[in-house]
């Protein structure tokens, strides 16, 4: 509809579409020239042909790499943006905080773990299970909602917390509930089925080996939910959902159901959820309590906030984003390559807007040979520490590695540094610029000598570094749309 | 009969900590709206500073000070500790986010939540800190302290309970007898309302954090001083603080401290006398059970909001 | 346009990061493929580095680093020691992750660890089909390796004796020794405890001793509530637990109310500087190796290379299995005239005796199953100034 057809004369939408709605488009602001015609192009292209070209995409990657282990993170990080997606529609639809999530997938998985093992000796076939599971997820969903009738936004949250805390101490507890063991406990649930059809196994591993074919089927189950859910929400509903998160007084003076409509968002949620849970449960051939917790909450909510809660395509590239870095940030030099790149990336990304942000990445490295030569010059042992993997050989050069790190070191400049970036945030102008030089240097120091040191924790730090980030820059993250709260 | 005055002496110990602890929450949420998910965090770093200031003078062994003034400098450290910490929370994570839908300032405490924890076990590892209470005096700490029938109520309970106690008061005339607390109540009432009276809603705020951190941090320390302490603690601790400000209604003091004690009662006592397996699942149920047909808690406010 | 710009870049970079920092991932099928032994050979440890159990992760960890860097030249082996991180909050994905890791890394022949039972569990088949033997040093669980069906694989060794010997022997102590009437157990609700206290229970309950069992939640720190329920005439209270300091505290809080019960610490107890209140006991799968005179020379330069750090218990196991898996890659090296297989050091394994066994006597496989042969547990009660005592 961006036709220069003259005013009042135009076609109309189609039948059955809102003009407002259909006319979104126009109220855009056009970059001229090359770049506009392409941008213009890119955006014409329809949402169904950006998922064929990802799912081919991410089809061959088996070809890229014969590893276990990445194809082992390719299927994780398809997991993660099936549960991005289901997230995406309690958070990002029907703007409920929901903590709970991940006790769904849970449910999901423990579901799938006692149809279909050793456990109590049922086998259902999986193409009973499956939708079963499907359904007593979104159900339990619907029963989690029913307190949000009653309660705003955090209190909604602080219940959905409790019954991840709930599920939790069930599944831990379950191996002593009356005299029965039902859950496993603490233990688990081993010897899970993996998925069949009719008597054909779809086997887990090959010599141990991670079986590409359940990548596959992650794949498959990600394009249909994707699609459903789109449906969904370019339905009625979907709209209901946009006017109820928006404004839920309006929508419901206007007499939308509102708390129908939170009650279906959360049953979605949780469906997509328990799918998920099932095709985990299969693929690990073992549950235990402790995988559906806290942490995992938090790494599924930053996917969701990255990408932009609300945008399908943007909780994928969430998802994308946060799953391998997770991965890889586990080893040191990894990490370190990571942090680099990121560090000198994002300045040039920032120049852009300031030429002066270049200016500050040469007087950083300036500044760092200038101070590793200085130190190097007092005390050799002080910057005598040998690193492996990734740049080290360089920035062995640069960053000042001790030998042997006091234990006061530790401490003092983490702590130290948090302050000057906390500064940073404070002043502005032409102190900000120069106050980034030993910054950022500051920051390579304790990236390199207090965080690869245990890359574990330091891992989810970056998370939540990127969730408070995210939250007081640009809330609607990568590719989600600004929103403004009627209060 | 001795295992039920036993259960109450526990009951007092549990609930007087979980008092201070849902008395920040309370002054936070009834100032800002908001549920500060960091708060249990900022008690297991209160807990981890008494460790160390209780290191610098010399640790269980060897004091280099009396042993009331060793505890009350554990004590006030904390507080100061976290009461910075908890200002620099609120001015860098929460106050860019006053104006933001409702969800972004609890997504960014989820964030400083995890950040805090994840932080402490870089710097300090994950091993539990013992605080070792029992060598300091020779155990009189333990020993001492006054007998009813059978049970023996040890001086560091009595110390701990009367602490609580002590400061919650301090909380209680601050808050109703002064200048600052009046603001602060104005503020909770209707924030708009209280800047247009010409309160400085940031000083309110700062000064609210301050002392809900400030008695998050001494609970840290009071709590630490009979229990290990681990960076992990901060979310189960954080989840029943929670309980216990809604329990006894959020928004209100008085309503913190009850809900504090009923909630030690409730799990002491569940733990006691039907199952310690349970008493977890009990302890959520009586909470969802307030939520969903109480929600403004015993002493809150019901609260109307205008359209 | 600036954002989907801004998410190619970032995706973009990612994969260039992903894929220059990999190595070459060409297997075939792994498991048959030949390894020159001349070349690199990767040994891991896995075990909780980070989180609740980071301790034990330190103490193998160093260790291990140890045997590694003092028996493999004289083998005439080049070995590259890394770590991988299981914290115990994570439950066990982290370990079914690190499976898939070295299953695709080609220089992996043997794996040490996974150091927690719930790790085997998940793990174990994963090795198993890629035939890599995955050694032990602490993982205890009886239904790893006994009972049906049992949790691990053939490919699980443990250098260590399961609890199924663990928990009788404290049981016989208790009611030979010590003349229990009534014994209070407790469990954490996770698995090493609760394995722990129903092998203890069992074998009281047949020899005629009241039992009284508690249940706690793995995050509890404040045991009053459990110290009331003690019954005053209880004499011993069973705490398996894996956190020293909470041994300690219980201990304590025994006292302040005034109840006679000792504390009887399983394995994870075993921590003479967290866990020293006297007249407790704590039970251990070595004798403190201080007291062997065949290990004088060991600790001695194993503290030369790690100063200020304490023998400490669960790290002499890990250098033995190291031992074992070293000299497992030897045999089956001279065997295969210097090319070897994982398959061929998965079956030299059992045929490893050594006789100066680090834990004292020598190191001899049972023929049942993969433990040690004859592997006894000891116990020790906790004197007056701390220190541990051998008394059975």
């Amino acid at each position: 509809m961006t036709d220069s057809t003259p005013h009042g004369m135009h076609e109309g939408p189609a039948v059955g579409q809102d003009e407002w709605v259909a006319r979104h488009a126009e109220r855009r602001i056009m970059p001229s020239g090359p770049l506009g015609t392409i941008e213009d192009r890119i955006r014409r292209v329809p949402w169904w042909a950006w998922l064929i070209l990802f799912l081919a995409a991410a089809s061959t990657l088996p070809a890229f790499s014969s590893s276990g282990y990445v194809r082992y993170v390719a299927f994780s990080t398809v997991l993660y943006m099936l549960l991005a997606l289901g997230l995406n529609v309690v958070v990002g639809w029907g703007g409920l905080l929901d903590l709970g999530f991940v006790a769904f997938y849970g449910i999901g998985a423990y579901a799938y773990a006692i149809l279909d093992s050793d456990k109590f000796g049922i086998h259902l076939p999986t193409l009973v299970s499956l939708p079963l599971i499907v359904v007593v997820g979104a159900i339990v969903g619907f029963l989690l909602g029913l307190p949000s009738r009653r309660l705003t936004g955090d209190y909604l949250a602080i219940v959905t917390l409790f019954f991840l805390q709930l599920f939790q101490t069930i599944t831990t507890n379950g191996d002593d509930a009356f005299g029965h063991n039902v859950t496993g406990g603490p233990n688990g649930i081993l010897r899970i089925d993996p998925f069949h059809l009719g008597k054909h196994d779809l086997v887990v591993q090959h010599q141990g080996i991670f079986a590409v074919s359940y990548f596959y089927v992650a794949l498959a189950f990600f394009a249909v939910v994707f699609v459903a859910l789109r449906f969904v929400n370019q339905s009625r509903t979907g709209r209901a959902w946009r006017s109820q998160r928006e404004d839920p007084l309006a929508a419901e003076a206007m007499g939308m159901p509102v708390n129908w409509l939170k009650l279906m968002s959360f049953s979605f949620g949780a469906a997509v959820a328990a799918l998920t849970g099932t095709l985990f449960a299969a693929q690990a051939a073992s549950v235990f309590p402790l995988t559906f917790y806290f942490v995992l909450l938090i790494i599924v909510y930053t996917m969701v906030i990255l990408g932009g809660s609300g945008s399908q395509a943007g909780v994928v590239a969430g998802a994308l984003i946060v799953s391998p870095l997770l991965e890889l940030l586990r080893d040191p030099g990894k990490s370190r390559v990571i942090f680099f790149v990121g560090l000198v990336g994002g300045l040039l990304l920032m120049s852009r807007r300031s030429r002066a942000l270049g200016m500050v990445a040469i007087a950083t490295l300036a500044f760092g040979f200038a101070v590793h030569e200085t130190l190097g010059a007092i005390d050799k042992s002080w910057i005598a520490g040998e690193h492996q993997g990734g740049f080290a050989g360089v920035t062995d050069h640069w960053v000042v590695a001790p030998a042997h790190l006091a234990r006061w070191i530790a401490p003092t400049s983490y702590i130290g540094l948090i302050a000057v970036v906390l500064l940073v945030t404070l002043v502005r102008g032409r102190t900000r610029l120069v106050l980034l030089v030993p910054t950022l240097y500051l920051a390579a120091f304790v990236w390199e000598n207090v965080m690869l040191a245990k890359p574990e924790p330091a891992r989810y730090i970056v998370l939540g570094v990127i969730l408070i980030a995210l939250m007081i820059l640009r809330p609607n993250g990568l590719l989600g749309e600004r929103r403004v709260e009627i209060v | 009969m001795d295992t039920f005055l036993q259960l109450t002496v526990d009951a007092l110990t549990l609930g007087s900590v979980y008092a201070l602890i849902a008395l920040g929450y309370t002054l936070v949420y009834g100032v800002l709206k908001l549920l500060n998910f960091a708060h249990g965090d900022v008690f297991m770093v209160g807990s981890f500073i008494g460790f160390g200031v209780l290191q610098l003078l010399g640790g269980t062994s060897k004091p280099v000070v009396p042993v009331w003034l060793l505890l009350v400098l554990m004590v006030l450290a904390a507080m100061v500790g976290c009461a910075v910490l908890g200002v620099v929370i609120e001015r860098f994570a929460y106050r860019p986010l006053r104006d933001a839908p409702r969800i972004a300032p609890l997504i960014s405490a989820l964030g400083v939540s995890f950040f805090l924890a994840n932080s402490m076990q870089l710097l300090f590892g994950a091993t539990p800190r013992n605080y070792n209470i029992f060598d300091l005096a020779n155990a009189s700490l333990y020993t001492n302290g006054f007998n009813i029938g059978n049970v023996h109520v040890a001086l560091l309970r009595i110390i701990t309970v009367v602490s609580a106690f002590v400061l919650m008061v301090l909380l209680w005339l601050l808050v109703n007898r002064t200048r600052t607390g009046k603001a602060m109540r104005a503020t909770s009432y209707d924030r708009e309302a209280a800047a247009m009276m010409g309160i400085d809603i940031d000083k309110v705020i700062v000064f609210t954090f301050v002392l809900g951190s400030a008695l998050a941090g001494a609970g840290g320390v009071l709590q630490s001083l009979r229990v290990p302490t681990t960076v992990a603690i901060g979310f189960v601790v954080g989840l029943k603080g929670f309980t216990a400000a809604v329990i006894g209604g959020i928004g209100s003091i008085p309503g913190a401290m009850a809900g504090g004690l009923i909630l030690g009662f409730a799990e002491s006592f569940s733990q006691g006398y039907i199952s310690t397996k349970w008493s977890d699942l009990i302890v959520f149920s009586i909470l969802i059970a307030f939520m969903i047909f109480r929600p403004q808690g015993l002493l809150g406010r019901a609260d109307i909001r205008k359209v | 346009m600036k954002k989907a710009i801004g998410l190619a870049l970032a995706v973009l970079a990612m994969s260039v990061v992903a894929t220059s920092a990999q190595g070459s991932n060409r297997i075939t099928a792994a498991s048959a493929a030949g390894v020159n032994c001349k070349s690199t050979i990767t040994l891991p440890l896995v075990t909780p580095v980070t989180g609740g159990a980071g301790f034990l992760g330190a103490e193998q960890g160093s260790w291990a680093k140890y045997a590694v860097q003092t028996l493999a030249k004289p083998l005439g082996l080049k070995v590259k020691f890394v770590l991988g991180d299981t914290p115990v909050e994570q439950g066990p994905a982290p370990a079914q992750a690190l499976a898939q890791k070295y299953v695709a890394d080609k220089s992996v022949l043997v794996v040490l660890g996974p150091s927690t039972s719930g790790a085997v569990a998940a793990s174990s088949s994963t090795y198993y089909a890629a035939k890599i033997a995955h050694i032990s040093p602490s993982a205890t669980r009886t239904s790893l390796t006994q009972g049906s069906p049992k949790e691990a694989t053939p490919a699980f060794f443990r250098v260590v004796p399961g609890d199924y010997i663990q928990g009788p022997s404290d049981a016989n102590y208790m009611q030979n020794v010590l003349h229990v009437k009534r014994v209070v157990l407790m469990d954490f609700q996770e698995p090493y405890s609760v394995g722990l206290s129903d092998a203890v229970e069992a074998v009281l309950k047949k020899g005629g001793v009241a039992t009284t069992r508690l249940s706690a939640p793995n995050t509890t720190t404040d045991y009053s509530a459990y110290v009331t329920k003690v019954p005053s005439d209880a004499d011993i209270v069973f705490f398996p637990t894996q956190k020293p300091g909470d041994a300690q505290t219980f201990a304590q809080q025994l006292i302040e109310q005034g109840k006679k019960a000792k504390v009887f610490g399983g394995d994870g107890s075993n921590d003479p500087s967290a866990f020293k209140q006297p007249g407790s006991y704590v039970s251990n799968f070595a004798p403190d190796i201080t007291g062997i005179a065949a290990d004088k020379a060991l600790i001695a330069g194993w503290k030369k290379a790690n100063p200020g750090k304490a023998v400490g218990s669960f790290g002499p196991p890990s250098y033995g299995a190291a031992q074992v898996a070293l000299n497992a890659i030897a045999l089956s090296c001279k065997a295969g005239h210097g090319t070897t297989t994982r398959q061929a050091v998965l079956q030299t394994i059992k045929k490893v005796k050594i006789k100066n066994w680090i834990l004292g006597g020598s190191l001899r496989w049972s023929t049942k199953s993969n433990d040690p042969l004859n592997a006894k547990f000891y116990i020790f009660q906790i004197q007056a100034n701390g220190s541990y005592k051998l008394v059975g």
